[in-house]
């Protein structure tokens, strides 16, 4: 019997190591992640002047907002809502590439998380980031 | 004198007001007597829409007085700490009047007050620098009493204050024109604007609706019969740009719109809007003011602009949808009821259209179309177009009738030409399940051409022909599935492709799975097209649990061996070379390589090599495990050829990169 309790006890703290080891790789690169970080690139030129000017934000879930659009010409806001948009549809698509390139999709949440803390830390001075539901200038 | 007037003040403001506790201390002063002061408190004043709290008034001897309220609550606005200055104040038992006038909130605006107790009629003038006017002239004892505002380059921004602080607030441009009101005891009965806007500019905190350099005129009349109004109305946009959150606009608008409001209900009965390069829409409205919402509306446009019309008023709206970049061209006739909370009716005439993507996905041209779709009555839709793109894929001229109920559309039949070949459709069956589309259908590919299909996707030139029959395509939340099994003849052999699911295909990173069997590849043809060498003889290629993500392999199963089968089994000097130079420096090498040199091909008896695929990494094995090395190339006649790899992991993406250019390295020695 306490065999078997010991057997049991050392198959619990089997599984219990093989989940803390299982450990998301965010930099995997795949065709879809290539695509979207290729794609993502590519708008952030056109992005830049909003984050810097404060017309879009950071947000704290991972994604980017139209914060304050009276820094940008009435002909041009149309064109940031674009941005913004497509930019989400992006970073959305790949949170869920890299969740599925890592064999876990239901990680999706942990990483867009994960990336939410990392845009945010390397946002340029003078970007407006979101935390505990506010804007903050970084 | 003085006793005089501050009684007749008390009166009136008792008169005037329905609740008021009047404290009255004049204070005569320490000071001598032609330094006198008079300092009126009164506590509060209250009165429908309008109260005042902690008003103290102070009359100097100079004649000039001061006026100041803790807090004045006035049509749902509260102002604190108002203060009113009068340098020539007169208070008599004929009139009141104030010359000098300055209020803090406003001083830059000096103003002139006036008011008549006998006739009952006040003037009230604010002038400021640049010619600014803002005067009020009513007559309270014509029956119905009328007053009159007369703006002469009034400053917009003044108007701020008075507006719900979240909306967007004016912050420059003018106002000129007359506004007249008259009315009898139950109140206003009679409205006549006549205003025109200068350079006018909105803007709300967020900057999502906003406006700036407004031009145009605006004429309203109304009238009030028991608790109805009855409104004339007319609006000319002249100038200017329009941001409102997602719609862009620009000046060139008109509306002339005519109706009816009761306090519950906003009737529009006509209204003509003139939208420029789009044309005229006509509408009818009836909307609920206290709910705001519509609850009932129609909307008539005929031969509209698609152009303008859908950039301008629709695509704002489809950020996130596929269409978001695409153009459209040609005419629309529309008519669109709406009723019960949902459209009962949209009928649509479609003339010489074209629809667009920006990122040449698909492309219709010459679609013509009348869609006459009814939510409760089946109806027939026919639509027609004269070519189009699909993927790349050139799409013949074909019309069809769609059946339509509500959320239902049923195509019993259409074909769908497909470069040389159709695809003949059967029962397409589109519906909408929580607010969802998805759709499915059968169908049967009839022989596209592999050699029309190869150029116009841009693939090296290859013979024979793509044909299949499809018992279900079906879509639905983004995914793409073909059940059944497609079959291409090419290369003198076949393939056949199976569970084919495809998601997200018009997304960002499009994902296909499914199966790939290949029999009897004809070797000849196949390195010829890819121009690797010649190699002779026949193969069969599996491709099992195959996953491209946006066109590009991430997985797959793949095992390639020499056909079963009696034929002409040759491999060239250069087919070897290339072969070796794909496993890079002694990853494969060719047994016998003294005699490369002597001879151009050479005999085998059986190719073999497969590759499992997993992050981006090939393991591979060949016809023959020898140790750590496998053979690629079994040699066999005279005279033979061994070829061996001793790789067994290779990078997928290093090979594709060794492959493009062996490709490339052997096009330049044709040329």
């Amino acid at each position: 019997m306490n065999n078997l309790i010991k057997f049991c006890f050392a198959l619990f703290v089997l599984c219990v190591s093989a989940a803390a080891s299982a450990q998301v790789n965010i930099e995997i690169n795949t065709p879809g992640v290539s695509a979207l970080k290729q794609s993502m690139q590519t708008r952030h030129a056109q992005l830049a002047e909003f984050y810097a000017n404060g017309a879009v934000g950071l947000t704290s879930d991972g994604m980017v907002a139209l914060r304050d659009a009276n820094t940008v010409p009435l002909a041009a806001r149309q064109k940031v809502n674009g941005l913004v948009a497509a930019e989400n549809q992006d970073r959305k698509s790949l949170y869920a590439e890299i969740a599925r390139a890592n064999a876990h999709p239901e990680w999706e949440g942990d990483i867009r998380n994960t990336f939410a803390q990392r845009w945010i830390q390397r946002a340029q001075a003078g970007w407006w980031v979101q935390s505990g539901g506010g804007w903050s200038k970084k | 004198m003085f006793n005089k007037t501050i009684i007749y003040t008390i009166n009136r403001l008792l008169n005037g007001c329905l609740f008021g506790l009047l404290s009255f201390c004049p204070l005569f002063l320490s000071a001598p007597l032609y330094a006198v002061q008079i300092t009126l408190n009164v506590a509060d004043v209250a009165a429908p829409s309008f109260a005042a709290r902690g008003i103290k008034v102070i009359l100097a001897q100079e004649g000039s007085a001061e006026f100041s309220i803790d807090e004045l609550h006035m049509a749902e606005k509260i102002w604190r700490k108002v203060h009113v200055h009068c340098s020539e104040f007169l208070l008599s038992s004929a009139r009141v009047t104030c010359h000098k006038g300055k209020l803090d909130a406003i001083p830059d605006l000096p103003f002139t007050f006036s008011y008549e107790f006998a006739s009952q009629r006040l003037e009230l003038r604010l002038t400021a620098e640049a010619n600014e006017l803002w005067q009020v002239n009513a007559d309270f004892r014509a029956q119905p009493w009328r007053a009159t505002v007369l703006l002469r380059n009034a400053q917009g921004k003044r108007l701020a204050s008075l507006l719900p602080p979240n909306g967007p607030l004016p912050t420059q441009g003018a106002l000129n024109g007359t506004l007249v009101v008259h009315g009898d005891k139950a109140g206003v009965s009679q409205i006549n604007a006549d205003l025109r806007l200068t350079d006018l500019a909105v803007a709300d905190m967020s900057g999502l609706h906003a406006a700036e350099k407004l031009q145009g005129t605006l004429h309203v009349d109304a009238a009030r019969t028991g608790q109805t109004w009855s409104w004339r109305g007319a609006l000319d946009w002249q100038g200017g740009e329009l941001f409102w959150q997602p719609l862009y606009l620009r000046g060139g608008h008109t509306l002339r719109a005519s109706g009816q409001w009761d306090n519950t209900q906003l009737k529009v009965t006509q209204a003509v809007v003139n939208l420029p390069g789009v044309g005229k829409v006509e509408m009818q409205a009836l909307w609920d003011v206290k709910k705001s919402n519509l609850l009932e509306g129609r909307l008539v446009g005929e031969n509209l602009s698609l152009a303008n019309g859908f950039a301008d008023y629709a695509k704002p709206f489809l950020e996130k949808s596929a269409l978001s970049a695409t153009e459209l061209k040609g005419f629309v006739d529309v008519d669109w009821h709406y009723r019960d909370g949902a459209t009962q009716a949209l009928l649509i005439k479609l003339r010489d259209v074209a629809v667009v993507d920006g990122e040449k996905r698909f492309a219709l041209h010459g679609i013509n179309a009348d869609i006459p779709w009814h939510a409760q009555v089946q109806s027939m839709a026919h639509v027609a177009f004269a070519d189009g793109e699909l993927m790349g894929l050139p799409l013949g001229a074909t019309q069809w009738q769609i059946q339509m109920r509500g959320n239902n559309f049923i195509l019993p039949t259409a074909t769908l030409p497909i470069l040389d070949g159709k695809l003949e459709v059967n029962d397409f069956y589109l519906h909408n399940i929580n607010d969802t589309w998805q759709w499915n259908f059968s169908s049967t590919l009839t022989s596209i051409s592999m050699q029309k299909l190869s150029t116009a996707l841009h693939w090296p030139e290859m013979h024979g022909s793509l044909s299949g029959s499809i018992p279900k395509v079906s879509y639905q939340d983004k995914l793409l599935k073909v059940d059944g099994t497609l079959l291409f003849r090419v290369f003198d052999g076949t393939v056949l492709a199976n569970h084919l699911e495809l998601f997200d295909p018009f997304g960002r990173a499009p994902r296909l799975s499914g199966n790939l069997d290949m029999r009897e590849l004809d070797l000849d043809l196949l390195t010829r097209t890819f121009s690797f060498g010649n190699i002779q003889g026949r193969i069969d290629l599996g491709v099992n649990n195959l996953e491209l993500v946006n066109w590009l392999p991430v997985r797959f199963d793949a095992k390639l061996a020499s056909s079963p089968g009696k034929y002409r089994k040759k491999i060239s000097q250069k087919a070897v070379e290339n072969i070796s130079s794909l496993g890079g420096a002694g990853g494969v090498a060719a047994l016998q390589r003294s005699f490369l040199r002597i001879f151009e091909n050479f005999g085998y008896e059986r190719i073999g090599l497969s590759c499992a695929l997993h992050n981006d990494i090939c393991t591979m094995s060949g016809v023959e495990e020898n140790g750590n090395a496998y053979t690629i190339v079994k040699g066999g006649g005279i005279p033979a050829i061994t070829v061996m790899g001793y790789n067994r992991k290779v990078d997928w993406s290093e090979l594709i990169t060794r492959l493009k250019r062996v490709l490339q390295d052997n096009k330049a020695v044709i040329k």
